[in-house]
């Protein structure tokens, strides 16, 4: 049972594309072992450079958002760098396009907020996005603000199509969200 | 007054500022675990060096593969730092160099490009 359950996850995960698919607590540490594991991989498959880069990015971006915003957080106060957060992310490629999926739990009262500047960037042209991205990293002046806008604005800058996002309520207090991105 | 220089790490740049030759160069990639204790130093040395040396040049490189957008906050601060400097007297080259076939390099080059009236800005393919 052990090996033909695990042996059907692992075969279902292949048959989707996926890279890799971690759930769980990720620190910052991790993030770069994953992040530099996916350099390797698109390497390897003779990935051109700016697909890398760009996967990459929305890679870093997403992880982050987990890092930073996810309600299951584990942190000493000024121990910022030291944080872990609970979520999942997934690479993978579907079609010849990669995609990065992230989702991690939040509070029902950030999601309006989150789904507000989701949906404006969903509804930005290229050239929309672009020109977005440079007035928040020109005007913005709260470096705390940063990963919840100018994040989101590169994931979608590097995308190939409009970023698909998703909520769930799971309790009173708590939204599960999503986000997938094709590149 | 002592050089700075910062090796490049795994996810952080080598800073080689060189005073007394008016040279500051980043090169590699820039994501941190902790931008603020990483680029806080840097951009405090650069407004200070850019007061110092006013009516001289000074010359600035970046030659990055990958920054986050916590690293491309501190760039675009860097960017409005050497702006400031040239409106105040000091001359200022900065090259930004991209590797060929590197279009999101290239493209944030543009994109800073835009920040600069007066700094004499090249976007340098290697």
């Amino acid at each position: 049972m052990l090996a033909s359950d695990h042996h059907r996850m692992k075969l279902e995960s292949n048959q989707q594309g996926i890279i890799f698919s971690f759930n769980g607590f990720i620190s910052e540490g991790i993030l770069f072992a994953l992040g530099d594991a996916l350099k390797k991989k698109m390497s390897q498959d003779d990935t051109d450079v700016c697909t890398m880069k760009r996967v990459f990015s929305v890679f870093v971006e997403q992880a982050q958002n987990i890092i930073r915003y996810s309600a299951e957080t584990l942190a000493k106060a000024g121990q910022e760098a030291n944080r872990i957060s609970s979520g999942v992310i997934t690479v993978g490629s579907e079609a010849g396009r990669f995609f990065v999926v992230c989702g991690n739990v939040m509070r029902r009262e950030e999601a309006l907020p989150l789904q507000a500047r989701l949906e404006k960037i969903r509804n930005l042209d290229p050239a929309g996005i672009k020109a977005f991205y440079l007035d928040r990293i020109r005007n913005d002046p709260d470096p705390d603000s940063l990963g919840a806008s100018l994040g989101l604005i590169e994931i979608a800058r590097r995308a190939s199509e409009p970023i698909q996002y998703d909520f769930l309520d799971i309790d009173e207090l708590n939204t599960f969200y999503c986000m997938k991105v094709f590149i | 007054m002592e050089n700075m220089f910062i090796p490049a790490m795994e996810r952080s740049p080598e800073v080689d500022f060189r005073f007394l030759e008016n040279r500051l160069s980043l090169r590699g990639e820039a994501y941190p675990e902790d931008p603020a204790a990483f680029f806080g130093p840097l951009l405090k040395r650069l407004s200070a060096h850019c007061e110092a040396i006013r009516g001289q040049e000074l010359q600035v490189e970046f030659r990055l593969d990958y920054f986050n957008t916590s690293s491309a906050k501190a760039l675009m601060n860097m960017i409005q730092i050497l702006e400031n400097a040239v409106r105040a007297g000091t001359r200022v080259t900065l090259r930004w160099c991209f590797q060929k076939d590197d279009e999101v390099m290239r493209e944030f080059g543009e994109d800073f490009s835009m920040e600069l009236e007066h700094v004499n800005f090249q976007l340098v393919e290697i």
